[in-house]
């Protein structure tokens, strides 16, 4: 009986254990579009929109720079925008958590937020 | 029994649910913080950890730190109560006394001359000067025409990388082409980002972090990982920005450094062509020999100047400047899209 319970004891905390790594290997592996992204003006946050309802907003930023942010088909772009550079507008259509739209004159940050990151950094 | 071994089985498994919370929850939950005011570019600190006070003093005091590398470093600006470079420049022909930072930078960027076949030269400013007001007039405004082929070729012959006298004991820096001019925009990121690592290593103590400044991207240890240290993963970007695949491949970062020269962020459009901004110092003329090349190495100073001089080479050149750094590994993407690798490049695969 005794030994029984302790075979028993360790098949369970082997089974307990793989169900362990299996949700750990799930939530840290698991890389995902963002749900929302998040708008910050000099570091404060303007606005946080969802992906999946198509909008389109102005956000003033600093130094009188104005960039138009476009959510559609999940994916978020800055379309236009009244800084010198417009370098903004070139980064592209984002949509995975972590990726970024910076306005530099117009301290304008866009993140995709509501997931895990597939990278930690982009070169 | 039945009910004992339940409550058993139960509670282990919340134990393991909690657990593996724990786990993730650190894990996934570093601190970050972004910065607008550096360098002309976007950069950004990840910490793991460490708690939200230490993590915010730190990031204070590296930002202090960085600023002052930013005024000392910038060509653009002058600072009430400083001499930068741009205090060189504008007293070139004259010795300028400047903090033993500047000269610091300075001595780097002599030796990338060196140590690339001239394909880096922090002389290359009079250069330089011309595309960057023909890079700013073409982001601005639809009319820009290229420099002038006098003009590019005159400025040329102010590019001797022996104009510039460092003094350490005067503690002065002096162009003695009062027509040269210095630019640091291949170096200074990067070096300032391997100064930045070795701040956070040694004075604030933190083993598990990554810094992106502008591209050039530092990491300091690992991400950690149950029971140690996993290498932080780095996505290379495509340079076909609207393509759905973000990145072309990744690469693990442990106490490593990446940066990537390409074609596709900072050019600029003439005449419904696009130039990239990193100038051959042989042509005179925007480099477009690929799209892009990102360099792998443990000195993030290195990996900008690298990645600059082999932007400025045929592959087959840069794959032979490469082989002079035997730390240093290479990916470029080509202009039909193929990928090149260098030979160890493989270990940083993921
Ligand atoms: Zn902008």
């Amino acid at each position: 009986m005794k030994t029984g319970r302790k075979k028993g004891d360790i098949w369970l905390v082997t089974a307990v254990l793989a169900v362990a790594l299996c949700l750990f290997l799930l939530l840290w592996l698991l890389p995902g579009d963002g749900a929302a992204v998040e708008v910050t003006v000099d570091g404060a946050v303007y606005a946080t929109l969802p992906l999946d309802t198509p909008t389109t907003l102005d956000i003033p930023g600093k130094n009188g720079c104005v960039g138009t942010l476009v959510i559609a088909d999940g994916r978020a772009t800055v379309t236009h925008a009244t800084c010198p550079d417009r370098l903004c507008v070139r980064m592209g259509p984002v949509s995975r958590a972590g990726q970024s739209i910076v306005c530099l004159p117009g301290r304008i940050v866009v993140t995709v937020v509501g997931g895990t990151p597939a990278v930690d950094g982009e070169v | 029994m039945l009910k004992r071994t339940g409550c058993f089985v139960l509670s282990l498994l919340l134990l393991a649910v909690g657990l593996a919370g724990c786990a993730s929850f650190s894990a996934v939950s570093p601190h970050k913080t972004v910065w607008l005011d550096l360098f002309d570019t976007v950069s950004s600190l990840t910490v793991y950890g460490v708690d939200k006070a230490d993590f915010e003093a730190g990031a204070k005091a590296l930002h202090t730190r960085l600023t002052e590398y930013h005024q000392l470093f910038d060509i653009y600006h002058s600072y009430a109560g400083v001499n930068n470079l741009k205090t060189v420049n504008d007293n070139a022909g004259q010795p300028v006394a400047v903090p033993s930072e500047v000269l610091d930078l300075l001595e780097y960027g002599v030796s990338a001359y060196r140590r690339t076949g001239g394909r880096v030269n922090i002389l290359f400013g009079a250069v330089l000067e011309l595309w960057h007001d023909c890079r700013v007039t073409a982001l601005e405004t639809p009319v820009a025409a290229l420099p002038e082929p006098a003009a590019l070729q005159t400025a040329a012959t102010h590019t001797d990388p022996a104009a510039l006298v460092i003094d350490r004991e005067a503690g002065t820096a002096c162009l003695t082409d009062p027509l040269a001019r210095l630019d640091v925009g291949a170096v200074a990121k990067g070096y300032a980002a391997e100064l930045a690592a070795t701040y956070i290593r040694e004075e604030l103590g933190w083993t598990s972090a990554l810094l992106d400044m502008g591209g050039n991207v530092r990491a300091i240890g690992g991400k950690p990982t149950i029971g140690g240290q996993t290498p932080f993963t780095i996505g290379v970007q495509n340079p076909n920005t609207d393509s759905a695949n973000a990145y072309l491949l990744t690469v693990g970062l442990q106490d490593m450094a990446a940066v990537t020269s390409g074609d596709y962020q900072r050019f600029f459009m003439v005449d419904g062509r696009q130039y990239a901004h990193i100038i051959d110092p042989d042509t005179l003329y925007p480099a477009a020999f690929v799209r892009a090349v990102t360099v792998v190495c443990p000195d993030s100073g290195l990996a900008d100047v690298l990645s600059t001089a082999l932007f400025t080479l045929p592959v087959e050149q840069g794959l032979a400047l490469l082989r002079q750094f035997p730390e240093a590994q290479a990916v470029w993407v080509l202009t039909d899209g193929t990928l090149q690798y260098s030979d160890g490049f493989n270990a940083y695969k993921k």
